[in-house]
């Protein structure tokens, strides 16, 4: 992208950023749920975990719900990006001056942006119940989150936009949040996972996207000691990378053809 | 007009919220989905994860008390969902419409609450099927009080839900008061852990002493497995009935006063 192109994805940005907290009461509802994910299932459930498995389920939810936070929020772009298909809001976008790669990688970049803004609360709610991470631990968390949320939320936009119907947009989207959701080791580690699944879904949860940056914030936090962090870390900017690619395509591709 | 009016009114309006089901495709496949997901990935995995042995009488893991947990959150978030259906109603100017038929208000509020909890209750019945299935229980008395139980239970929340949309009057508003609700009243019941527990923390188990989730839910568990969960349910099943009875009656005269008292077209934000 040249120096004017940076600007123009800037602009969408900042005006998708302006438009985020128009969802205040979306956001409210979400934050209750993640909070009370951890200050009251994970207290109460950390009296009935079998510690040989999960010696403190609080720290261990406060962890994973990190990387569950920037997932959701980063996705909710997919909703606004699917009504805009359906409103034919799209021609307004594309008749404006500026370039297609502008547009798309301004919208990617603030989906992630939003996942970053509202995972912030709950980065200090884990230093305060997990503990502070050393300043390599910080940058990575920082950086596993950036990588996390711009791959959800350009998965988000490509599939939001892959069709005009509604019931099939929404049906596309729920069902790649829950998979994502409940194929991740957010609230079970893979000891469990072990023990009642075939090995071929144990290892597609443990390399989900979503799997990785709860094992990356488990270690920055010090949950974690033993883990290949720069294997799980390459994997992840992998995902990303790939995810990223593919959902500008067809993004690109989905603005004048659907 | 007479009871027979009535009557027909009060049929009209169940008929016409059942006839809003069709309207739900994506919503069902959304709720069908995630339902599978938590009895097979997450269930399974969450009974791999606790230490139930102790805690109920042996031949019963932790899968057996979650399953009933599932439907009951499940039940409860579907009846709450109406929340939105009413508040689109609203915007769209149909309660206007309601309240200009020649229906008396109390007839409107029990048709809304009876036939919005009969849909709920609708949505749920293939997964409480495969519940009875996963679990091999086919007791047909304890079926059929579940069945009922159920039924007045999805009633009573939809009666609540109907009462504090019309309260309301706001999109926003209720949009973030049902988020956290159901955020909070599901956690705060037995549907995920015992009451013996919960009891390890005080405020949260006298919160899910009084929740009518946890009655329900462990009415179902001590239907099907009564000795297994008798000493861990919230009350004695009696008692639980009673309680589910008391708070459907108790919503549905609320949802009443406020229809017959308090509701007038326009107004909404």
């Amino acid at each position: 992208m040249k120096g004017l192109e940076v600007r123009e994805a800037l602009l969408i940005t900042l005006r998708d950023i302006n438009r985020f907290w128009k969802y205040k009461f979306w956001l409210g509802a979400q934050i209750a749920m993640n909070l009370a994910d951890i200050v009251i299932f994970a207290v109460i459930f950390n009296n009935l975990v079998n510690r040989q498995y999960i010696p403190d389920y609080v720290k261990f939810l406060a962890t994973g719900i990190l990387a569950l936070s920037t997932f959701a929020s980063a996705f909710s772009i997919g909703r606004e990006v699917g009504i805009e298909i359906r409103r034919e809001f799209t021609h307004y976008l594309l008749s404006l001056p500026l370039s297609r790669t502008a547009l798309v990688f301004g919208r990617i970049m603030s989906g992630t942006l939003r996942g970053l803004i509202y995972q912030a609360s709950f980065i200090v709610l884990a230093m305060l119940v997990v503990g502070m991470p050393t300043l390599e631990g910080f940058l990575l968390v920082l950086a596993t989150s950036t990588l996390l949320s711009a791959s959800m939320s350009s998965l988000a936009i490509a599939i939001s936009t892959s069709t005009r119907d509604f019931n099939l947009q929404a049906t596309f989207r729920s069902l790649t949040y829950y998979i994502l959701f409940f194929f991740s080791n957010v609230f079970y580690p893979e000891e469990v996972l072990k023990q009642r699944f075939p090995s071929f879904l144990v290892t597609f949860i443990k390399v989900s996207p979503v799997s990785l940056a709860s094992d990356i914030y488990r270690w920055a936090f010090h949950y974690y000691t033993s883990i290949d962090i720069q294997f799980e870390a390459l994997l992840l900017t992998a995902w990303t990378t790939i995810t990223l690619l593919l959902a500008s395509l067809l993004y690109m591709r989905n603005l004048t053809k659907i | 007009m007479g009871l027979r009016e009535d009557l027909n009114s009060f049929y009209m309006l169940v008929l016409w919220d059942l006839s809003q089901m069709k309207r739900r495709t994506v919503f069902v496949v959304m709720r069908i989905s995630w339902f599978v997901l938590q009895v097979t990935i997450f269930g399974l995995a969450m009974n791999a994860m606790v230490r139930f042995r102790g805690i109920v009488a042996q031949g019963i893991d932790y899968y057996h008390f979650y399953l009933f947990g599932v439907y009951s959150s499940m039940l409860f978030s579907i009846s709450v969902s109406k929340a939105y259906d009413v508040a689109e109603e609203f915007e769209e100017g149909m309660i206007e419409y309601l309240l200009s038929l020649p229906i008396k208000r109390k007839v409107l509020a029990l048709g809304r609450s009876v036939g919005g909890g009969l849909a709920a209750f609708l949505f749920t019945v293939p997964m409480f099927l495969v519940i009875f299935v996963l679990l091999g229980s086919f007791e047909p008395l304890a079926m059929l009080i579940s069945i009922l139980a159920a039924l007045v239970f999805s009633v009573g929340v939809t009666g609540f839900v109907i009462s504090v949309v019309l309260s309301l009057k706001s999109s926003d508003t209720t949009d973030i008061f049902f988020g956290v609700l159901d955020a909070l009243i599901i956690r705060l019941s037995t549907v995920f852990y015992p009451a013996v527990i919960i009891a390890k923390i005080a405020p949260y188990y006298y919160a899910s002493l009084v929740n009518p989730v946890s009655h329900f839910v462990d009415l179902l568990r001590t239907l099907f497995f009564f000795e297994e969960f008798k000493t861990i349910a919230v009350a004695d099943p009696y008692l639980m009935m009673a309680y589910l009875f008391g708070f459907a009656a108790g919503v549905a005269s609320l949802a009443i006063y406020i229809v017959e008292r308090r509701v007038e077209g326009g107004g909404w934000k």
